[in-house]
């Protein structure tokens, strides 16, 4: 692109014939060269989304069929269960109402999450992010040991173990990475994890880990049961 | 040449006022079935080859909409059987699962649909995130994606409540007492969302309607939008590849 | 022709044109504000079908010192002492659960999220962040002790037999 163009818009709605810009100077548009093959949509594209819902509503028949939806006693609000769990994509947050009061486990958790999510895509470090120790300097070394620390020193002094022990895996996950540079295959994949990944992964892990407690560990008074103990959830 | 039965169907006047496009296989027949279609319309008529494997987007958002499309279409003959009152919907419960022909298939299904759901939801949040796929110009429609995680979540949360049961009764106890710790607005809300200060038939009633009407709807505005940004950004963004690095 | 508007000094130009559409917008926008109010209003109820929140909780000759009543439908505990008869509310504070009363360890214990409480209401475990509130003990006309669930007293008012 050597000769600048520049873009006249025109605002005459009677314009006859009908313009709506005219760039100049008038050279033909290219069109980005690509390599990518086009192929119609029907019958490619069509018929491989009629098979993935004939997939799905198989599998999810068959899971109809052969497991029952759980149906306990008629609701009475003079008789609590005990325990009285959520739906199980909540139990993550139930399990963390065990450590924190419940307007932080309850609202600030959630609330953060979730803004956290929605700004992903407009935050600088997630648009330029490299591999984590593509810039790699001391200075980065301390700042993301001390991230680390503090992390799991804030949820320790909760005593919230769950948070704790895969921060510092993954803390020391991050450090082992250093130097993988020149590594292959599997180590090499690992040092081109970007920063905003390794967090990501990090949510991932502890939100599975807290569910997993919520659902099979927790027992009458959320106290900690072993699964085996336990009879079948609801 | 003897003309079959279903070719002269097919030529009559009142088909091909139905159906505009012709059977032989030619380009334009092929654009013809997408192009001048209300539903599949919103699929350009060519795509990119690249884009139909398997690994390229796992198929996690169309898994979600089949699973979103079964529990439209599943949940309404539920309703008929389903009366939003106190103890009633507890005895439909039983009556589905009982008396009703295929009742017990059809709750279950509905049931695992929307597991299934929230799950596959999840997953393709993120493939989409690990994908980074979430690049300009597809930022805004990663943030309709969010809100349409949230409304999947509040459609099982009133969805939960409608068995009244005891898991349902207390589930949506507890979910409801948290909401009443959010400062200044917590109580209100709770208040609006129960029609009360417990949860009885009027928690119920209300969580109804948002289960079975608002939020639908809303998911459909959004789903619809999500889907149309899709398009018009270019298609399904797979593996980021050389040349899509650092894009303005 | 653009209308001319003076302010300190300085000359803004506005249209009529402009002015007639910011009023026009403005009253879309109030109106719009307004069907929410009016929506908002209207969704919440104004009357609610719940249960009584007042019991008449027996004689006050029933309740000798270390009794421990427990009123499923009210939720609530009614408590004898020496110096006379007092009421707790037997939710949890944590999330609403229904608490129960541990006779052989003279304990409430709810079975939610393990929170235990003393029987003034103290929080002794758990995730709990309030005591158990105190609620207001009276007499009705014919000596029978009364306890109204909506009215939260002072930890420690005791109702005098």
């Amino acid at each position: 692109m050597s000769v600048p163009i520049k873009i006249v818009e025109s605002n005459d709605p009677m314009a006859d014939p009908w313009r709506v810009a005219i760039v100049r100077p008038d050279s033909r548009p290219s069109a980005r060269a690509t390599e990518d093959r086009f192929v119609m949509t029907f019958p490619h594209l069509i018929v491989r989304e009629v098979i993935l819902f004939q997939l799905v509503l198989t599998v999810l028949s068959l899971a109809a069929i052969f497991f029952d939806a759980p149906l306990l006693g008629i609701a009475n609000p003079l008789e609590t269960p005990n325990p009285a769990k959520a739906p199980w994509y909540f139990l993550g947050l139930q399990e963390l109402l065990h450590y924190f009061p419940p307007v932080v486990a309850g609202v600030l958790m959630p609330t953060l999450a979730v803004i956290a999510l929605v700004v992903i895509p407009y935050a600088r470090i997630n648009l330029v992010a490299g591999p984590l120790w593509a810039n790699a300097s001391a200075k980065k070394a301390i700042a993301l040991g001390a991230a680390v620390a503090l992390v799991a020193l804030l949820f320790g002094a909760f005593a919230c173990w769950p948070i704790v022990v895969p921060t510092l895996a993954l803390g020391i996950a991050m450090f082992a990475t250093r130097g993988w540079e020149r590594a292959t295959s599997v180590r090499r994949l690992l040092w081109e994890v970007t920063l905003p990944e390794w967090i990501m992964t990090w949510f991932v892990i502890i939100a599975t880990l807290l569910t997993v407690i919520g659902t099979y560990f927790r027992g009458p008074g959320w106290s900690w049961v072993w699964p085996w103990e336990n009879a079948p959830r609801g | 040449m003897r003309v079959s039965l279903a070719s002269r169907v097919r030529g009559s006047a009142v088909y091909r006022s139905i159906v505009r496009h012709g059977t032989t296989a030619t380009n334009r027949n092929r654009s013809l079935v997408v192009f001048e279609n209300l539903f599949l319309h919103v699929h350009p008529v060519k795509v990119r080859e690249k884009t139909l494997r398997f690994t390229h987007t796992f198929w996690l958002g169309g898994i979600t909409l089949a699973c979103a499309f079964i529990l439209f279409v599943g949940g309404i003959p539920l309703m008929f059987y389903y009366h939003p009152s106190v103890p009633q919907a507890y005895r439909d419960m039983k009556e589905l699962q009982y008396v009703v022909d295929n009742g017990v298939f059809l709750r279950n299904l509905h049931r695992w649909a929307a597991h299934a759901m929230v799950l596959v939801a999840v997953l393709h949040m993120l493939r989409v995130f690990y994908h980074r796929a979430y690049r300009p110009p597809r930022q805004f429609n990663w943030v309709i994606g969010v809100l349409l995680l949230l409304a999947t979540l509040l459609l099982s949360y009133t969805g939960y409540l409608l068995p009244w049961d005891q898991l349902s009764l207390w589930g949506v106890s507890v979910g409801t007492s948290m909401v009443k710790e959010a400062p200044f607005i917590g109580e209100r809300i709770r208040f609006y969302l129960l029609g009360g200060n417990v949860v009885s038939e009027n928690a119920l009633l209300r969580f109804y309607v948002l289960h079975c009407v608002v939020l639908p709807v809303a998911l459909l505005l959004l789903v619809s939008v999500h889907v149309w940004r899709v398009r018009k950004d270019g298609g399904v963004q797979g593996p980021a590849g050389a040349e899509r690095k650092n894009e303005p | 022709m653009p209308d001319e508007e003076s302010r300190d000094g300085e000359t803004e130009s506005i249209s009529r044109r402009d002015v007639v559409v910011r009023l026009g917008v403005g009253a879309c926008a109030l109106a719009a504000a307004g069907s929410a109010a009016v929506t908002l209003d209207f969704l919440e109820p104004k009357v609610l079908f719940e249960p009584q929140t007042t019991f008449v909780a027996g004689a006050p000759l029933d309740f000798a010192d270390g009794t421990v009543r427990f009123n499923r439908e009210q939720k609530a505990y009614v408590i004898g002492t020496a110096g006379g008869v007092y009421a707790l509310s037997a939710v949890c504070t944590h999330l609403g659960c229904i608490t129960r009363f541990r006779s052989e360890q003279r304990m409430i214990a709810c079975p939610c999220h393990g929170s235990q409480f003393d029987l003034e209401g103290n929080v002794v475990h758990g995730p709990a962040p309030r005591s158990l509130p105190w609620l207001e003990v009276s007499e009705n006309a014919s000596g029978s002790l009364v306890v109204e669930t909506r009215v939260i007293v002072p930890q420690g008012k005791l109702f005098r037999v």
